[in-house]
C-alpha cells in the first residue's frame, strides 16, 4: 500500500540542541503509528515538521506526494490536534469553530456547515453546538479539537496527546473513535505518554529517544521480541514445600503465579519438577508496551 | 477564496454581535480622547477662539487615524492573541497559506473598522460642531490610505509573529501614525506611508475639494508600495518563524 505521509531524514537543531536527527517515517492508509518518547525526545518537533509548521534543517516531508512547505495546498490532506494548543476559538461555539476551520481548510461554506452538523451529532456534541467553547468541559473541548482536525475529512491525522487530561470514560470514547477512523482508511500518527492507549490502538510503534528513532516495527513483532524466553505457570493448588524447593533450585520465581526465565528445554525440567500437581496455565510471558518503552529508553 | 472571505466576515460580525461592548468601548474612548483634546485646545485659545477650517481638517485626520489603526494594529493584535490562546498553529495549517488568509481576514474586518469610524464621526461632529462633507468618492483616498495601513500592519505583524509581545511598540507607533496622517501630502512627505492619501481625503472632506485623479494615483502607488513591502517582510517573518519554531508559544 502506498504511504500517504512520508518523512525522510528529518533533522532539526535549536541552537546547540539537536532536537531531531535523521527521523524517517511512513504512514499508510488505515494504519495507526504510535510515536513514543520521553519529554524532550523530539516527538512534538517531528510532528510540527510533518505538519508543515516547522521547517526542517534537513530531510523532506511528502504529504500525498506533495511538499507542504512549498505547496500549502497539500495541507488540505492533513488534520492535526496539537499538544499544548487549545486548537479552537474559545469565543466561538463548536458549530462556528467547525464551520470556520472547515472553510479555512478548503471546504465551501455550505459543505463545512453540513459536515460540522454531521460530526457534532456523531460525536455527541450536537446539544452543545451553540455553547461557546470556553463554557464546555475539558473532555468536550478535546473532542472538539479532534473534530476540528476531521472537519475537512483529511486522509492523514496527526494526533499529539489527544486523550491527555480526559476522564477515563471520555478517553475510552476518543480511543474508539480513533480506532474507527483508522478502520475507515485514515493514516494516523499518534503521540502519547499513555502507553496503554498506544498499546490499545497502534498497529505500528516507533520510539524516539534524543532525536533518533531507536525502535520501530509492528506492535506484534515488538512485543514478541521483548517478551523473550519467559514463561508464566499457574497451579490449581499451592505446591508442597519439597516441590517449591525443587522449583527454586531450577530458578523459578514468584509465589504463584510463577515466572520461569529460561528456554523451552528448561521449561520441561520445571514441568517435570511439578509432576503430578494439576496445572492451571502455562504460557509464554507477554511484554507490555510500557516495559518495552522503559527497556528501550534505558538502553538507548 | 470567496468562501474564506465570507467565513471571515461572518466571524468578525459574530464577534461584533457577541461582544458589542468592545465596539462601544472603542467608540467612547476614541471620541473622548478627541473631545478632551478639543476642549483643552479651546480652553488654551480662549472662549472666543475659532478654529476655522482647521478643526475639520484635524477631525478628518483623526478619523483616518482611527480607520487606519484597525488596519495597522489588527494583524499584530490578532497574531498575539492567537499565539496566547493557542490557535495560531491551527490557522497556519490552512491550505490557502497564511498570507492570503490574513489578507482576506483584514478585508473582512474592514466593515467593523468602517462602522467604528462612522460612529466616532457621528459622536464628534455634534460635540465639536465640525461639519464634514462625505462625498462618495472620498472612499478612494481612504482605500489608498488603508492599503498603506495594511502594509504597515503586515510589517508590525512580522514583529508580532517573531517576538509576540509588541504591545508597547504598537502603542508608541500609533502616534507616528497620527503624524503621518496629518502631514502634508507633497514633496518628500509624499514618499512617507499614508501621507498622499490622507492629504487628499482631508482636502475632500474638510474643504469640499473635488477628487484629483493624479493625487489619487500617487496615493494608490504609495499605498500599494507599502503594502508590497509589508507583505515581503511578513513572508520573511513567516519563514523565520517556521525555521525557528516561533509559531508556537507566547
Amino acid at each position: 500500500m502506498e504511504p500517504l505521509l512520508v518523512a525522510q531524514g528529518l533533522a532539526k537543531r535549536f541552537g546547540t540542541l539537536e532536537a531531531v536527527r535523521g527521523v524517517s517515517l511512513a504512514l499508510c492508509p488505515g494504519e495507526i503509528l504510535a510515536f513514543l518518547g520521553k519529554n524532550g525526545a523530539g516527538k512534538t518537533t517531528t510532528v510540527k515538521m510533518l505538519s508543515g509548521l516547522l521547517l526542517p534543517d534537513g530531510g523532506s516531508v511528502r504529504l500525498l506526494g506533495q511538499d507542504p512547505f512549498r505547496n500549502p495546498g497539500a495541507l488540505r490532506h492533513l488534520g492535526a490536534v496539537l499538544e499544548g494548543n487549545r486548537n479552537t476559538y474559545w469565543r466561538l461555539t463548536p458549530l462556528e469553530n467547525l464551520v470556520y476551520f472547515g472553510v479555512a481548510r478548503g471546504l465551501r461554506l455550505f459543505q463545512a456547515r453540513r459536515r460540522a452538523m454531521v460530526l457534532l451529532e456523531e460525536y455527541g456534541l450536537l446539544e452543545k453546538a451553540h455553547t461557546e467553547v470556553r463554557h464546555l468541559s475539558r473532555g468536550m473541548q478535546q473532542k472538539l479539537a479532534l473534530l476540528q482536525a476531521l472537519v475537512h475529512d483529511p486522509e492523514v491525522l496527526l494526533l499529539d496527546e489527544p486523550t491527555l487530561g480526559l476522564d477515563v470514560e471520555t478517553a475510552l470514547r476518543v480511543q474508539e473513535k480513533v480506532r474507527a477512523l483508522a478502520q475507515g482508511g485514515k493514516a494516523i500518527l499518534l503521540t502519547t505518554h499513555q502507553m496503554e492507549v498506544a498499546e490499545a490502538l497502534a498497529h505500528r510503534i516507533a520510539i524516539i529517544h534524543r532525536g533518533r528513532i531507536v525502535l520501530e516495527g509492528t506492535k506484534g513483532e515488538i512485543l514478541a521480541r521483548f517478551a523473550g524466553n519467559h514463561y508464566v505457570l499457574e497451579l490449581e493448588t499451592p505446591p508442597p514445600q519439597e516441590v517449591l524447593s525443587r522449583l527454586r533450585a531450577l530458578g523459578v520465581e514468584g509465589e504463584g503465579p510463577f515466572l520461569y526465565r529460561g528456554d523451552g528445554e528448561g521449561l520441561w525440567r520445571v514441568l517435570e519438577a511439578l509432576k503430578p500437581l494439576p496445572l492451571k496455565r502455562v504460557a509464554r510471558a507477554e511484554a507490555d508496551l510500557l516495559e518495552v518503552f522503559l527497556k528501550v529508553v534505558e538502553h538507548a | 477564496m470567496l468562501d474564506l472571505f465570507l467565513v471571515e466576515l461572518w466571524r468578525s460580525l459574530l464577534m461584533l454581535r457577541r461582544y458589542p461592548l468592545e465596539l462601544l468601548g472603542a467608540v467612547v474612548t476614541l471620541s473622548l480622547i478627541f473631545y478632551l483634546l478639543f476642549l483643552g485646545a479651546r480652553f488654551l485659545a480662549g472662549p472666543g477662539a475659532e478654529f476655522g477650517g482647521k478643526l475639520e481638517a484635524v477631525l478628518v485626520g483623526y478619523l483616518l487615524w482611527t480607520f487606519t489603526l484597525g488596519a495597522y494594529n489588527g494583524l499584530a493584535f490578532g497574531l498575539t492573541e492567537e499565539a496566547q490562546t493557542g490557535t495560531l498553529e491551527q490557522v497556519f495549517l490552512t491550505p490557502y497559506g497564511p498570507i492570503p488568509l490574513f489578507l482576506v481576514r483584514n478585508l473582512a474586518e474592514l466593515l467593523g473598522h468602517a462602522l467604528l469610524v462612522l460612529l466616532v464621526a457621528l459622536c464628534l461632529m455634534p460635540l465639536t460642531g465640525a461639519k464634514l462633507a462625505f462625498p462618495p468618492l472620498v472612499i478612494l483616498p481612504f482605500l489608498a490610505v488603508l492599503l498603506g495601513g495594511y502594509g504597515l500592519g503586515f510589517a508590525v505583524g512580522s514583529l508580532a509573529l517573531l517576538y509576540k509581545r509588541v504591545g508597547q511598540l504598537l502603542g508608541l507607533s500609533q502616534f507616528l501614525l497620527l503624524f503621518l496622517l496629518q502631514a502634508p501630502g507633497e514633496g518628500l512627505f509624499a514618499l512617507l506611508p499614508l501621507t498622499p492619501g490622507a492629504a487628499l481625503a482631508r482636502e475632500m472632506m474638510a474643504e469640499g475639494a473635488p477628487l484629483r485623479p493624479w493625487a489619487l494615483l500617487l496615493a494608490c502607488l504609495n499605498g500599494g508600495a507599502y503594502l508590497g513591502l509589508g507583505l515581503i517582510l511578513f513572508a520573511q517573518a513567516v519563514r523565520r518563524a517556521k525555521a525557528t519554531g516561533l509559531l508556537h508559544g507566547y
